[in-house]
């Protein structure tokens, strides 16, 4: 299984997209009117703490902050370690849930280590939640006695729980465990391609529409 | 054209991604994708939610296009002062990616390539009061 993903330029515009809309509702505060306000070097930032937005979560959890540079293998070694602990020992009470936080650029790796972990580890209950996570960016003056900046920012962030024990289907969010990792949504569905195909020359990247699990292609 | 380097193969490829999936869609189906504007996708659903008189929309999201996905959700709720529910659902998508050999006499046979990526499908909905 591999994840090859170009992120080579998604970087940039992941935090593009973030920011642009939060800057049209939310405007950052800042404190000096400095035009050279980008030549500011960030030093640090905090996060508000905010409770989990799941509701009824354990007091013995496991809480997984993914973040944009996190290595997704080292993160699953440790999380599929901990779940299955407790197959050897005797006592169950070991880890029956675990939450996964990120926010920002981390947003989707979180989902896609939420993804690995649901298939190595299989009957496991989702509730998936989705939020505005206050960002306070501490950016250093470069010019000598002037205060530092701080600037407020509004990034989206999800709370992802993987329970082993079953979960509220009422709760907004809720997946329940699935067996197969294939998504059944387009083998129901056999339909026309909506699209029609775009036929190329062989310079651009070529499209082509796989119908039937790959057996036929339209060029 | 993107050459695949990953592989130590003396022959070189052409990397072409297949199409995800087949997009069945409702009508109040709302797929994000990174090249149309934002502020347009984000309008598109505003006016399904209030004109088009649905009740709820579904927006996905794939790969790179969760982050906006997720954007979109949470600005509809921001500006529907509260009335409107998320419900977020993720699955992981199968791409297929075709691999031919740049130069036809090579020995080299089109390949397939399989890899997975992520994706969300919230749901933006009125919630039904009691």
């Amino acid at each position: 299984m591999t994840e090859n993903r170009g992120q080579m330029t998604s970087l940039k515009v992941a935090g593009s997209t973030v920011i642009e809309p939060q800057s049209a509702s939310f405007s950052p505060d800042v404190s000096s009117s400095s035009p050279k306000l980008w030549n500011f070097r960030r030093v640090s930032h905090t996060e508000d703490s905010s409770p989990y937005p799941i509701p009824g979560l354990a007091a013995d959890i496991l809480h997984m902050r993914v973040k944009e540079g996190s290595k997704i293998r080292n993160l699953l070694r440790f999380v599929t370690a901990r779940m299955r602990e407790d197959r050897r020992d005797s006592n169950s009470t070991s880890l029956r849930q675990v939450v996964f936080t990120g926010s920002g650029r981390g947003l989707t790796k979180t989902i896609t280590c939420v993804e690995i972990l649901k298939r190595t580890v299989g009957g496991l209950h989702q509730v998936s939640k989705l939020y505005y996570k206050t960002v306070n960016d501490i950016c250093e003056n470069p010019q000598q006695g002037a205060p530092d900046v701080t600037m407020q920012r509004t990034v989206p962030a999800i709370c992802i729980l993987l329970s082993k024990d079953p979960l509220d289907p009422q709760e907004p969010g809720y997946q329940p465990p699935q067996t197969l990792t294939v998504p059944t949504e387009d083998t129901e569905r056999c339909s026309a391609p909506v699209r029609p195909d775009l036929s190329p020359p062989s310079q651009n990247t070529a499209k082509r529409l796989c119908l039937d699990e790959w057996s036929i292609c339209s060029p | 054209m993107v050459e695949n380097t990953v592989e130590m193969d003396p022959v070189e490829y052409t990397l072409r991604k297949r199409l995800p999936w087949k997009l069945p869609k409702r009508r109040n189906d709302v797929y994000v994708n990174m090249k149309t504007d934002f502020r347009a996708q984000l309008a598109r659903c505003q006016k399904l939610l209030e004109g088009g008189g649905h009740r709820e929309i579904c927006v996905h999201g794939l790969g790179l296009a969760i982050n906006r996905a997720i954007n979109i959700a949470l600005q509809l709720q921001a500006s529907s002062q509260g009335a409107l529910q998320l419900a977020a659902n993720t699955s992981t998508v199968e791409l297929v990616d075709d691999l031919e050999p740049e130069d036809p006499d090579e020995a080299g046979e089109p390949m397939t390539r399989t890899r997975n990526n992520s994706a969300i499908h919230i749901k933006v909905f009125y919630p039904d009061t009691p």
